[in-house]
């Protein structure tokens, strides 16, 4: 809801140099982080135990002339760095090569299973931010209702998303019949892997949520308010959600990073395409083009949204807007 | 104790059949599409490097091969007509059916199965998979006419006919496609239904060939497929299958758990069918390299303290079959000569332990020796993690510590630290399954790693073990391999100890009760085969 009402009034900061500057240094350290994000995956693969040609021959006869086979195959008699520059190099080039256990070209391998990911992650964001910001507003200062409120989110937050998935589809899908229980066809096939991945971690936002919203409304501005004679709910929404949004945003960037990895196992329950099972079989098989690319794809995700919630903040709180307030995150 | 397995399998033999005579008054009827929810995604399409046993199911409706089997394990004609076998043992010729087209409208005759054996001896094409070391004992592969091959081995090997005659052939063009190493709509075969569409991590679609007409000897009608179309839906979830076909969203499921199994059998609305598996069963081989397993009396000890029995019985509610040899029940090979010669002896097992110096208790109750305890490492590949078999583990490991005063240590692993576990030696047990049937499994166990043995988990290089090896591999009466393997049995399990059999994994279907025909080919005991089933009204 916050999301969509602040991307709908573009303001650009005032003094131009500092805003091409701040374009700069974001797209440059967002190409850090990619090549970042690449040099570790290739390491960190590299040290996981196994050899990746004993991993490629799999549980069978080992002869010398299969062995050397594999290895001219995949490149694999190259000394490590040159290895490392050629991958390099192609990535440039836009090749990300061929996967090592499923022999498909792997950037047409992971844009196909991007999208259903992106798709099932950004509803369930969704739909966590309209839990966190339903639960906070509604609950907030009533005892009551903070209380059950409180519950309701421990018990979201503390479940595994596996286990709500099994529930969800065992009531609406199996039981009740409302939604299918696997496939990417329609929306419908959408709507419980979103609910399942985003319930639980809107339980966390929400919770931090209501501690800002709390402290808000214990703010004298509040009180100011209410000598103008404007509503309790009025206050809530347009003044005191705006004070306590800033540290929902700052965990809004974590929640990405706990939806993309609850997605794995979402994918998995309901029987769903996505980067998730392709991933964990990658990391599982040492299959380091499929590795690789996923890693760049999480980092370019990560670089595109941390960007827009830097963004964001800027039209939340005007007071980073100022020339003087440089980036704060 | 003979008897209840015959007895077993005839009840199951009667169970499938009487399923099947419920519906004799119908009629088979054409038309519908079949959606059948799957537990495994094939890693590649290309059925022949393809080397999951559960990928068979979908890969198997496109891509044929030479020869089908009867229950028993003897060949009848499918894509060839008849083989013969030359005198020495060394040449195998196929006669082929001179009307089978690939789906690409490309003909099947000598030259097109020739390609196929051809790059199945090349290291850059099957590297990787196991037809590879098979067909490394190829010598030369001939094409006397159009209709004739002839494969000649470099040595006479037994096993290899059963590789010969189940190689899954696709069509010439495909060895030119870029999807050749991937699988795909390039990759012709000559099933009844031709590969249509594939999501990957969703689904894979399958029309019915039109053209079809060459139906296995053991199939149960000829001419096209009665299904219009099938799919498969990837659920990898059990209890997310067996929703899905309680309330109708898919027509099939195969994979039940032993817990699910009794929402199908006693339900009128559904048929539920098992089956044995062929191949090793799900065993824990003990290291005789490392560790305490490299002696003997502990090994023992083992075998004979453990009662597998009853674990199997609370686990899986009596839906799992105990085994005590070196293969399937339902391997023509098989010999059940061990069946309670072994085991729940926990008296005997005590006093080996003793006699091996492993005397004195500690605190926790585990067995010591020059101050260590007597702790054996299971290594179990986290990928072939299934069918509870993490708690079939658990309740080894409870009944070992307190019967025997055993350690078992259990660690699930990722297949990088699986390989390096195995190349290194550097672990106690390995627990494990496979499904290649005829001693080509036993050979790939037994072996010295040295000499091939691929999946020789106990790392046995006894000297007593190659000659029956060789004995059994090099001969091609059934009755005389059978000998060898019965005596190398009696040597690896209950002389040795060197594995310790615990149950025959299986392979279930649960279907909705207009679904008619599914059940599992013969001989492998693998689901099977959309091209018998036809939809009653529903």
């Amino acid at each position: 809801m916050t999301v969509e009402s602040t991307f709908g009034s573009p303001r650009l900061p005032d003094t131009a140099p500092s805003w091409r500057w701040r374009i700069l240094r974001r797209l440059l350290s967002g190409a850090l982080v990619l090549w970042a994000a690449v040099t570790l995956s290739f390491i960190s693969v590299y040290l996981a135990p196994g050899d990746i040609v004993s991993l490629l021959m799999g549980e069978q006869v080992q002869t010398p002339a299969i062995e050397a086979a594999i290895r001219a195959e995949w490149g694999l008699d190259q000394p490590l760095y040159m290895q490392y520059l050629h991958y390099l190099w192609r990535v440039l080039h836009g090749d990300f090569g061929r996967s090592y256990m499923l022999n498909t070209d792997v950037s047409s391998l992971v844009l196909s299973q991007l999208w259903p990911t992106l798709k099932l992650t950004g509803l369930a964001l969704v739909v966590s931010l309209i839990f966190a910001v339903l639960m906070a507003v509604t609950t907030v200062h009533r005892r009551w209702g903070q209380r059950i409120a409180g519950s309701v989110e421990l018990v979201l937050a503390s479940t595994p998303s596996f286990w709500l998935g099994i529930v969800l589809l065992f009531i609406f899908s199996f039981t009740l019949r409302w939604f299918p229980v696997a496939g990417d066809r329609s929306f419908s096939s959408l709507v419980l892997p979103a609910l399942s991945l985003g319930l639980s971690q809107g339980a966390v936002v929400s919770q931090v949520l209501r501690r800002g919203l709390e402290d808000a409304l214990d703010e004298p501005f509040v009180l100011t308010l209410r000598a103008w004679g404007l509503g309790n709910a009025t206050i809530r929404l347009r003044h005191a959600l705006r004070h306590a949004a800033l540290p929902a945003v700052t965990l809004t960037g974590w929640l990405i990073g706990g939806l993309l990895s609850g997605a794995v196992i979402t994918e998995q329950v309901f029987g769903r395409p996505g980067l998730g099972k392709i991933t964990v079989d990658a990391v599982l098989g040492k299959d380091l083009p499929v590795v690789l690319a996923v890693a760049i794809f999480s980092a370019l995700v990560y670089v595109v949204l941390s960007t827009l919630v830097d963004i964001l903040y800027l039209f939340i709180d005007p007071r980073l807007r100022d020339t003087s307030g440089e980036e704060k995150s | 104790m003979k008897v209840s397995v015959a007895s077993l399998s005839a009840l199951t033999l009667l169970i499938i059949s009487s399923s099947q005579s419920l519906y004799a008054a119908e009629q088979p009827q054409s038309g519908g599409t079949l959606t059948w929810g799957v537990e495994t995604e094939p890693n590649t399409l290309n059925p022949q490097l393809n080397g999951q046993s559960k990928a068979e199911l979908i890969l198997r409706v496109a891509y044929e091969s030479l020869l089908a089997r009867k229950p028993d394990g003897s060949y009848i004609p499918w894509l060839a007509t008849g083989y013969s076998v030359s005198e020495e043992g060394k040449t195998y010729t196929f006669t082929l059916r001179d009307d089978v087209k690939f789906s690409n409208g490309e003909k099947l005759n000598a030259d097109a199965v020739a390609e196929n054996f051809r790059h199945a001896q090349d290291p850059a094409y099957c590297a990787g998979s196991s037809i590879c070391a098979l067909a490394g004992r190829i010598e030369s592969v001939a094409t006397p006419d159009e209709h004739t091959v002839s494969i000649t081995l470099k040595q006479v090997y037994s096993p290899f006919l059963s590789f010969a005659a189940g190689l899954k052939l696709i069509s010439p063009s495909s060895w030119t496609s870029p999807q050749l190493k991937s699988g795909g709509t390039d990759l012709a075969g000559t099933g009844p239904f031709i590969l249509k569409r594939y999501e990957k991590g969703q689904q894979i679609e399958y029309v019915r060939n039109p053209d079809y007409h060459w139906a296995s000897a053991n199939a149960r009608h000829q001419g096209p497929a009665y299904l219009e179309g099938v799919t498969y839906r990837f659920l990898p979830e059990s209890s997310v299958r067996t929703g899905a076909l309680l309330s109708g969203q898919v027509d099939v499921i195969e994979g039940v758990s032993g817990n699910d199994a009794g929402e199908f059998k006693d339900n009128a609305d559904f048929s539920y069918q098992h089956a044995l598996n062929t191949g090793t069963p799900y065993s824990l081989f003990l290291n005789v390299k490392y560790g305490p397993t490299q002696e003997l009396k502990v090994r023992q000890a083992i075998l004979q303290g453990l009662d597998i029995s009853p674990i199997l019985q609370s686990i899986y509610r009596g839906e799992r079959t105990r085994v005590w040899g070196i293969t399937s029940p339902v391997d023509p090979l098989y010999d059940a000569s061990l069946v309670n010669k072994y085991g729940n002896n926990p008296t005997l097992a005590n006093q080996l332990l003793d006699e091996s110096g492993w005397k004195t208790k500690g605190a926790d109750g585990i067995r010591t020796k020059d101050g260590k305890p007597l702790s054996i490492e299971i290594i179990q590949a986290q990928a072939t993690v299934r069918d509870q078999r993490d708690v079939l583990l658990q309740a080894l490991q409870a009944q070992a510590r307190q019967r025997l005063g055993i350690d078992l240590k259990i660690r699930y692993v990722d297949s990088g630290t699986y390989t390096e576990v195995r190349k290194t030696g550097e672990f106690g047990s390995i627990a494990n399954s496979n499904t290649d049937t005829d001693g080509i499994d036993i050979e790939n166990h037994y072996l010295p790693v040295n000499a091939g043995g691929a999946i020789n988990y106990s790392r046995t290089d006894a000297p007593e073990i190659i000659p029956l090896l060789k004995g059994a591999s090099q001969t091609l009466d059934n009755t005389e391999r059978k000998t060898f393997y019965g005596q190398l049995q009696h040597f690896a399990i209950l002389q040795q100890a060197l594995a310790i059999p615990l149950y025959e994994p299986e392979d279930q279907i649960a279907a909705a009760s207009y679904v008619h025909g599914v059940g599992f080919r013969p001989f492998k005991q693998m689901p099977e085969n959309a091209y018998d089933v036809w939809l009653s009204k529903h």
